[in-house]
């Protein structure tokens, strides 16, 4: 009788902590998508601003349509990527086109005097600033659901449910690229 | 389990504090033990021949007055609560502006409560050179967030946003109804404990009340039950302000859930170290951005702001602004250009090698 009672509630128990354990991984990796979904809300208005920005430098650089023509391509791709990877590779794509359009703008007095293109170039660093921020938060989300994967008891039962480690949004390789781009004076 | 993000430090925090909660009901329970062995003592309840006796007799007893204690305590958490109720809606004699006043600050306070879904809380602002901010309110509809104009001008954008964004946290986590709740069951504890010391005192001036004849076992008692009152007195007000501090940790965390913007709580909180002294009833200073009534430790209701300070930097990726720190502001003609602002010299973001995530 009393060895059922133990056998019971050692099962109660067991059942109780995988639950609790499920349970929190799944509010975890619901907080990643949400902050993902976030990231996705500022990419969405970078690259409408995109179209605007091509035409703008287009009536005043409108031989420099290699550049332009990179942008309109990176900005495409971006928009149809799907997934982390694919997405943080597209974006950093229409980064480097994006540095390679101002850079170019450089050399147009004219376009850099533009009421609209200097709009434009607030707005979008107003995005950049947003974007860094959404990211940071949904790689912090992203490190405490992978922590919380590997932490008993829940290492136990992540496999099993499908609670797999996930990617963070980085910048990863074409970081250093970005960071040491050459200043382009004219 | 330990928190490993800033989730995880969410739910311990409110784990936390539903412990401290629970406490009360133990306390209370106690406080009936300590009443019973002080009635015993008196000889105003039969006792029996030992001390040790007299205390089991207690004991077995606290299955007849837990119970009536409880009800009695909960009739009287209701005539507190609504009294509570109007003392907060009236100390909050903070003028409450419109959005036409204040464009800016109405507007972060809009869109922070429509991120969440919910009605804006009256804005209302308090015209002082020091810094601070709280929320108030019991019900929807009655929620309230105050700034202090020596805020408004002190703080840039981001860490005002931050603010509110602590604010609003406390108001979406009902923290105002929790401390609430906390006082009244505080309050109900220390009269307890004030009650018994009291009348013992009375009866040591007077020189009488001690009906039982001939055995020391009463006075024994007696200081046994006031030794209990007074750590049950003591322990009422640890708990009550335990709680308020874990709700700011949670505050804090809530901002950074809310902003993405970590670094803008801690700036904000540098900013206003050591300059948030506003003048306010006690019910109303838990609720504050922080307290600086020079009490520290156990009895203050706020925690240190270098510890809300660290538990950023651990739990929701804060950085530091130190002399090495990264430039957050770039130029707008090159900011397309240039690496995102959180890329410094620390690292890919939320990945530091020496971060608690490896």
């Amino acid at each position: 009788m009393i060895a059922l009672v133990i056998v019971l509630v050692v099962i109660v128990l067991a059942v109780l902590i995988v639950a609790g354990a499920y349970n929190r991984l799944v509010g975890l990796r619901q907080r990643a998508n949400q902050a993902f979904a976030d990231i996705d809300v500022q990419l969405q208005q970078r690259h409408d601003l995109i179209p605007n920005l091509v035409e703008t430098v287009k009536g005043y650089a409108s031989h420099e349509s290699s550049t332009l023509e990179a942008v309109t391509r990176a900005r495409a791709a971006a928009a149809s990527a799907t997934g982390v990877e694919e997405k943080v590779q597209a974006e950093n794509m229409l980064t480097g086109a994006l540095r390679q359009l101002f850079a170019v703008a450089e050399a147009y007095p004219q376009l850099k005097a533009n009421a609209n293109f200097m709009r434009l170039q607030d707005e979008l660093a107003d995005v950049e600033n947003k974007l860094a921020a959404a990211r940071r938060f949904f790689n912090n989300a992203v490190a405490e659901f992978n922590a919380a994967i590997q932490q008993f008891p829940a290492v136990l039962i992540a496999g099993m449910f499908g609670f797999r480690e996930r990617t963070f949004f980085d910048v990863g390789a074409d970081r250093a690229a970005v960071q040491t781009a050459p200043q382009v004076k004219f | 389990m330990g928190a490993v993000g800033l989730q995880t430090y969410i739910w311990n925090n409110n784990l936390k504090s539903l412990l401290l909660l629970l406490g009360f009901p133990v306390l209370l329970i106690g406080m009936v033990y300590a009443g019973e062995l002080f009635l015993m003592g008196m000889g105003y309840l039969p006792a029996g021949y030992s001390t040790g006796q007299d205390m089991a007799m207690a004991a077995r007893m606290l299955g007849r007055d837990a119970p009536l204690a409880v009800i009695a305590s909960l009739a009287w958490f209701v005539i507190a609560y609504f009294s509570y109720q109007s003392i907060i809606d009236l100390s909050t004699g903070a003028r409450p502006v419109t959005r036409q006043e204040q464009p800016r600050l109405y507007n972060m306070l809009e869109n922070l409560a429509i991120s969440r879904g919910m009605r804006t809380p009256t804005l209302r602002i308090i015209e002082t050179p020091s810094m601070n901010a709280f929320a108030t309110g019991l019900h929807e509809g009655r929620y309230s967030v105050t700034v202090t104009t020596g805020l408004m001008d002190a703080l840039d954008e981001r860490e005002l946003q931050a603010v509110l964004a602590h604010e609003m946290t406390h108001v979406i986590n009902r923290d105002v109804r929790l401390m609430v709740i906390a006082s009244i069951f505080a309050g109900v504890i220390t009269l307890v404990a004030q009650v018994i010391y009291r009348s013992i005192m009375w009866t040591r001036w007077t020189g009488g009340g001690d009906r039982r004849r001939g055995r020391g076992g009463g006075g024994l008692l007696i200081l046994v039950a006031l030794a209990i009152a007074a750590v049950g007195y003591v322990l009422a007000l640890v708990i009550k302000l335990a709680i308020s501090r874990r709700r700011e940790y949670l505050a804090d965390a809530g901002s950074v859930e809310l902003t993405k913007d970590p670094d803008a709580m801690i700036s904000a909180l540098q900013k206003i170290s050591g300059h948030s002294h506003v003048d306010a009833p006690s019910s109303v200073r838990s609720m504050f951005l922080d307290d600086d009534e020079g009490v520290m430790g156990l009895f203050a209701t706020h925690p240190p702001i270098s510890r809300r300070i660290e538990a950023l930097v651990k739990y929701a990726g804060g950085r530091l602004p130190g002399p090495a720190a990264p430039v957050v502001q770039p130029g707008p003609a090159a900011a397309p250009a240039e690496p995102p602002p959180e890329a410094g010299p620390a690292g890919p973001w939320g990945r530091r090698s020496a971060g608690p995530w490896g």
